[in-house]
């Protein structure tokens, strides 16, 4: 169960592809834009937006070219749409190469974000964000 | 290690392991020596059960894989509303093996 390179390279393959699949319904889909947000359990059950709540919202104006606009949805938009250009380039080099190279990255950054130096202020990061997202109310 | 002591711990921290790690487990600390027992007796392990709660509470912020140190998995939990809320979902059937697993890492540090 522990976690080795073809279990974190799998996961992040199904993560990318399940992402992209989600962002296509998503933006066929656009006249129901409001339908986005269904997915959330959080939103479900409490009506209240979760951290990641608008990421989807965030990508779909990232294509249009509506940087700011991104932005002002939510930041972690950004993050996600970094990692899923990310991941499936590094995992097609690696494994074409032989390499580990992003499961090494990915191990040194595990242990760099239980630092409490690095932890406390992305958690701060993340609440903040969190309470913009319910001050917007999105 | 006497076998008192090897049961007394098995008996005390039994839930935390898989059931067919058990046996390894028990088998192996009859060989260890002695001047194991006190980083043994004093370890601490995440309960499976414990975790199971803030999975079902928190697992969509990722939470529970933060509590064992997977901190990699909680991060993508996070950032993706738990997996567009199918991860979080599975994970509640996940987490206490991967607990028990997290464990099983801990108890063979102090082992080999």
């Amino acid at each position: 169960m522990a976690l080795d390179r073809n279990k974190l390279y799998s996961i992040l393959t199904i993560a990318c592809v399940a992402g992209y699949s989600w962002l296509y319904i998503s933006m066929t889909n656009n006249l129901t834009e409001s339908k986005s947000v269904e997915v959330c359990l959080i939103k479900h059950v409490t009506n209240i937006p979760c951290p990641s709540c608008g990421s989807t919202r965030s990508i779909m104006s990232m294509t249009k070219g509506d940087f700011v606009g991104a932005l002002n949805v939510n930041p972690i938009g950004y993050i996600v749409a970094l990692i899923m250009l990310m991941a499936p380039i590094w995992i097609v080099v690696d494994l074409i190469m032989k390499n580990n190279t992003l499961f090494n990255t990915y191990q040194k950054m595990e242990t760099l974000l239980k630092r409490p130096t690095y932890a406390i202020p992305l958690v701060l990061l993340v609440i903040i964000n969190w309470i913009w997202n319910i001050a917007k109310g999105l | 290690m006497e076998a008192q002591k090897v049961d007394m711990f098995i008996m005390s921290n039994g839930k935390f392991f898989e059931g067919h790690q058990i046996n390894m487990i028990r088998e192996k600390l009859l060989t260890v020596d002695d001047s194991k027992w006190a980083m043994l007796s004093t370890a601490q392990f995440k309960d499976p059960t414990t975790i199971l709660i803030i999975s079902i509470l928190a697992g969509s912020l990722g939470i529970d894989r933060f509590m064992i140190g997977d901190t990699g998995l909680g991060v993508g939990k996070l950032i993706t509303c738990g997996g567009f809320g199918v991860w979080a979902i599975i994970d509640w059937f996940m987490i206490q093996n991967a607990t028990r697993e997290k464990n099983m890492q801990k108890i063979q540090q102090f082992l080999y």
